[in-house]
């Protein structure tokens, strides 16, 4: 009891069990479509039950603005309120009922693997499509009026305000001292660090009126008297209009050139349709691959997919039917890589980053993993290959494929990667197990 | 799917469930104030998985083993993976009710959830299609819902777990009633029947028992009641035909007089114990669930009005969580369609402005020298906004303007609470509401003069208007406006929502309310699906027929009304179903797999009658040319199932005439359409 058994159950439902049930069930297909959103399928199994026709019962809708005219077609009916409870219409087994989908952008879908999986693929750019104009973060000194860095030379003409400037008033009460000397002054002024030059300071001295010569008996008496301005508050008091623009602090900026790469990548899908494979197992590599796909499509700015279905002869389909094919005939694994690398010409590995994914129960015909297969997976240049074995019904004892493979290359090898889904719940295991071959081989 | 919880994850539910006990308490006191009346509702803080689960398994934390609610967990998990979508709420219908926030909502949500679930809490508990239920059972006082799905999962197990009984049959079996899981009478009070034994009584033995009982002499027993006389009796009701009347509740007949299909034997047999039970249990639960289905967009329109009134005009949400309640509460409006939320809280703001209306202007119409006929004329409608707004005492309430409430009606002031108020016992700047009466919420809240809803009171035609004043007696009786507008009683829109809170549900309420304006004003349309071009046209955009097509969808759950016509067909102990034709007729293939799954229920043969449209292809061809609609012709059906195949025949037109409804025409096609 409990709803982990129900989500068991359900799965078996018109499968494994409950064949009477297999009529009301509703599959939609992983595919992406349109806008790039990804649609997630849902199994839907509605229960027949007395209900109206649906053409003949027509419905309600709602226009977005103004109401359209009678006559006009309208879509699918949409959706409504009596059917609160997601029931599914559409007579039992018949095609093309509505099917349920969530959407969801590849690039979201990629960064919630990243997240969930701990994964970090960087994807490599590879051809280089342009050099753009970076921000403008060289300087030069010369330069079009237009590019000038006014921000800076303010900055720095503050910034030489700050070091020559100094409290001028404090200075000339200093003169005004008692029998003070320009010499005693300037040296007072340097212990302070000021910058003042002793010219300055003998004009100041000699500009002190007569009647204001003797004003205070010392250093001592002004430095109690007379309150010292530092400079920021005088900058501020004078405003910044005083602050000296000068020829050297021009500069001028620049734009940084910067190499764009694309970010290719093309991914061979590579599935064995032969007799062995059985519906359980197709659905398992749809599983496993879709993610992956989706993975991809989100992580590059560029993605092409290449579908090869094969059995003993390999031959490249489009998506819609690679999932669903079955074929009777035998098996030959490096009919399918021997096509691969022929369609993989029109994607230079320079250019392209290439993964080459394929999946079947590790049937093969004898001898040609060894003397075909691992030959050519060495041969075809990619950032990763991978095997998927499906094997639901247990191991068969020919089935070697994935070992030899495991055995020829090794466990930790960074490109390729073996994985194994027994069951729907080892989809998870099996995408990171490759992912994360590839997102450990940085370059 | 229990987890074991840790401390941690304890204390953190712990901490929210401490932050959220004053919004909880003074939630359940704003609602009183306003007139509510909810059931007690008990908060739990779940998480996210949990919450999943608990929508999978529709609102309760334990129902029977089915494959359904992992279908649904399926899709919930996959809506929340990659939809994004986010659950808020989930509360159920029972005594007391059982409300789920999410741990990971923001305090405004955790507030807006808390409101709105107070409201349903209150449509459950006075909403009489909801008392359907629970009037019918023993326990009157308690729903106990939970308790009673529960009891039904526990059942349920213990079938499945039997070695005796095979647990595919089980779940079969429960598939096979969940098919007929409309087919109730949800208009009537839900009775348990708990009589498990055999259907039919032996008459015999019983007539002979009570015969003895009267204790009559064997001569007179041999004189009136003797052997031939029994036969007669016995004969005469099995050819009566049963059930008298139509019996709508498809599930109860099947239970009552239903047998199982034994496939060895080829023959039909008894039900076993457990499969009369489960169909007990499953009528049951479709019973207690028919009132919501029913209720739809009353309810989720009642909950969003009072969260909106609490939250919005109360301020509940307090000005910081404000904008994230807005942005939530946009979220649950905005999605498109016949969105119940939204339909049905715009549909409630109706009533209440229309009710307000009309008290106005019954009003107005009785100053002197007002009529009808110029009221549009002699009344400055801004000026009357005016004067209804609220005294600036209601609206503005902080500590400090205490004492402008003495000079407000008294009727509107919570004299306790305003002492305690001055006496700081109450925070009065946080809860304005606490020293007001209804009627003192029911002034400051009042609907004509809210922003939204000014150029309402104007907007009333002419006919309305006539409508209201010709019927008007007593039209003298104030010298001015201004003494109309004094006395307009402000609970009446209030009032009227309670009422009908209580005694109507969607099909009755769209049927009243639903409104040539508010059709218009949303650009609703019908459509309807030709046959000359194979797709869906739009028909419509009248109101009446828009009004039509929409309670359609709503009477009966949107679905065609089944109902047992003679569990004795063919005097054969065969069953027969007819189908109240309204004019749209039944989705042939879903029936006949129905018909599949009542057999199961019923041991022997199954038979439906029902009425069609057929239109011959050559009328399609010659209608296609001419861009018009072929004409289609009713013809009367029987489809019967007799445990091998499906067959479908025509029947003459006077076995079905009697199913036809000549009364309802949900066609919403206009004479030229496709031109």
């Amino acid at each position: 009891m409990g709803l982990r058994d129900d989500l068991e159950r359900f799965r078996e439902v018109g499968e494994e069990r409950r064949e009477d049930l297999a009529d009301f069930i509703q599959y939609g297909d992983l595919r992406g479509e349109g806008n790039g959103d990804i649609q997630i399928p849902v199994k839907i199994v509605s229960l027949p039950e007395f209900a109206y026709d649906q053409r003949d019962q027509g419905g309600v809708g709602q226009g977005e603005d103004g109401t359209p005219q009678p006559g006009q077609p309208v879509g699918e009916p949409q959706p409504q309120p009596g059917d609160g409870d997601g029931d599914e219409d559409g007579e039992p087994g018949e095609e093309g009922g509505e099917h349920e989908y969530y959407e969801m952008d590849p690039e979201e879908f990629a960064e919630e693997l990243d997240e969930e999986l701990g994964l970090d693929l960087d994807p490599k750019g590879k051809k280089v499509v342009e050099e753009k104009e970076g921000p403008f973060t060289d300087m030069t000194r010369t330069g079009p009026d237009s590019t000038l860095d006014f921000e800076r030379m303010f900055k720095e003409g503050l910034k030489r305000k700050l070091a020559m400037d100094f409290d001028e008033e404090f200075l000339r009460e200093l003169c005004k001292v008692e029998g003070i000397e320009p010499r005693e002054v300037f040296e007072w002024a340097r212990g302070e660090n000021l910058p003042v030059s002793m010219a300055w300071v003998e004009e100041a001295h000699s500009e002190v009126p007569d009647d204001e010569r003797g004003t205070w008996d010392s250093i001592e008496a002004v430095e109690e008297n007379v309150e010292r301005e530092p400079v920021q508050q005088k900058i501020r008091r004078e405003g910044i209009k005083q602050v000296p623009f000068r020829r050297e602090d021009e500069r001028y900026r620049h734009p940084e050139i910067i190499e764009e790469k694309e970010k290719n990548v093309v991914v061979v899908n590579i599935r064995d349709v032969s007799g062995s494979m059985r519906e359980k197992k197709r659905e398992l590599v749809e599983r496993t691959f879709t993610p992956l796909d989706w993975y991809l499509q989100g992580k590059y700015d560029n993605a092409e997919f290449v579908y090869i279905a094969h059995d003993a002869d390999a031959w490249e389909v489009e998506r819609d039917d690679f999932f669903g094919i079955r074929s009777g005939g035998g098996t030959k694994i490096s009919s399918a890589y021997e096509l691969a690398n022929e369609l993989l010409e029109e994607y230079p590995w320079s250019d392209w980053n290439r993964y080459v994914f394929a999946a079947g129960d590790s049937e093969n015909s004898s001898n040609d993993t060894e003397e075909r297969v691992i030959p050519m997976m060495e041969e075809i240049d990619a950032n990763l290959h991978a095997y998927v074995e499906t094997q639901p019904s247990g191991n068969a004892i020919n089935a070697t494929h994935a070992e030899e493979l495991e055995r020829h290359f090794g466990t930790d090898a960074d490109d390729v990667a073996v994985a194994y889904v027994n069951g729907k719940a080892d989809v998870t295991d099996a995408i990171y197990e490759i992912l994360s071959t590839e997102s450990e081989d940085d370059e | 799917m229990s987890k074991t919880n840790s401390n941690a994850d304890r204390f953190r539910k712990q901490a929210i469930a401490g932050e959220l006990e004053e919004p909880v308490t003074e939630a359940r006191n704003l609602a009183r104030k306003l007139g509510l009346d909810p059931y007690p509702v008990k908060y739990w803080i779940i998480d996210y998985d949990e919450m999943n689960e608990l929508i999978a398994y529709g609102g309760f934390q334990s129902r029977y083993p089915h494959w359904r609610w992992g279908m649904q967990y399926d899709r919930q998990q996959k809506q929340g993976q990659y939809g994004g979508g986010k659950a808020f709420e989930i509360v159920n219908n029972d005594n007391p009710a059982h409300a789920f926030l999410q741990e990971s909502n923001t305090i405004a949500d955790q507030k807006a959830v808390i409101t709105h679930v107070e409201a349903h809490s209150d449509f459950f508990a006075n909403n009489e299609w909801f008392g359907l239920f629970t009037s019918g059972r023993s326990d009157d006082d308690q729903v106990n819902a939970a308790a009673m799905l529960e009891r039904h999962a526990r059942a349920i197990d213990d079938y499945m777990s039997d070695s005796e009984i095979d647990r595919a049959e089980v779940e079969k079996w429960i598939d096979h009633c969940l098919s007929l899981e409309d087919n109730i009478d949800q208009h009537r009070v839900f009775e348990r029947r708990l009589d498990v034994d055999g259907p039919i009584d032996d008459l015999d033995d019983d007539i002979a028992e009570k015969l003895d009982e009267l204790g009559l002499s064997d001569e007179v027993k041999g004189e009136v009641f003797d052997e031939e006389w029994l036969e007669k009796l016995e004969e005469a009701d099995e050819s009566v035909t049963f059930p008298e009347e139509p019996q709508k509740d498809v599930l109860a007949f099947v239970r009552e007089h239903g047998k199982q299909y034994d496939d060895e034997a080829g023959r039909a047999v008894e039900m076993e114990e457990w499969q009369r039970d489960v169909l007990d249990m499953m009528r049951a639960e479709a019973y207690y669930f028919a009132a919501q289905k029913m209720t739809k967009v009353m309810n989720e329109g009642w909950a969003a009005y009072w969260e909106s009134t609490m939250m919005t005009d109360e301020v509940f949400a307090g000005d910081d969580e404000f904008v994230n309640y807005a942005d939530h509460m946009a979220k649950v409006l905005a999605s498109g369609g016949l969105n119940p939320y939204s339909l049905g809280m715009e549909l409630w703001e109706y009533v209440e402005n229309r009710t307000n209306r009309r008290q106005v202007l019954e009003n107005l119409l009785r100053v002197e020298g007002i009529s009808w006929r110029n009221l549009m004329d002699v009344v400055d409608f801004d000026d009357v906004l005016d004067e209804l707004e609220a005294p600036e005492a209601l609206e503005t309430i902080t500590a400090d303007t205490l004492d402008a409430l003495e000079e407000v009606p008294a009727e509107w002031v919570d004299r306790d609470a305003l002492e305690a108020a001055r006496e700081g016992e109450i925070d009065v700047d946080a809860y304005p509401w606490k020293v007001l009466t209804y009627e003192g919420l029911a002034r400051r809240h009042y609907s004509l003069v809210k922003r939204q809803h000014r150029g309402f009171l104007s907007r009333v035609s002419q006919n309305d208007l006539e409508q209201i004043g010709r019927y008007l007696f007593d039209d003298a009786r104030y010298e001015s406006v201004a003494a109309a507008l004094a006395d307009v009683e402000f609970t009446a829109g209030w009032d009227r929502m309670f009422d009908i809170r209580e005694s109507h549900n969607d099909v009755t309420f769209l049927d009243e309310f639903l409104t040539q304006e508010f059709i218009t004003e949303n650009n609703y349309f019908t459509y309807e699906h030709s046959k000359a071009t194979g797709q869906f046209h739009v028909a419509s955009d009248a109101a009446e027929d828009v009004k039509k097509k929409l309670l359609l969808q709503f009477t009966n759950f949107g679905k065609p009304t089944i109902a047992v016509y003679d569990g004795n067909y063919n005097n054969a102990n065969e069953l027969l179903l007819g189908h109240q034709y309204n004019g749209v007729m039944l989705d042939l293939g879903q029936a006949r797999e129905t018909l599949k799954r009542i057999f199961e229920l019923w041991g022997r043969p199954v038979n439906l009658l029902t009425i069609v449209k057929e239109v011959n292809e050559h009328d399609i061809e010659v209608a296609k040319r001419r861009n018009r609609e072929p004409e289609a012709e009713e013809q009367g059906k029987l489809l019967r199932y007799d445990g091998g195949e499906v067959t479908v025949e025509d029947v003459p037109w006077d076995e079905v005439d009697h199913l036809a409804a000549d009364d309802v025409d949900y066609d919403t096609k206009p004479d030229e359409w496709l031109a």
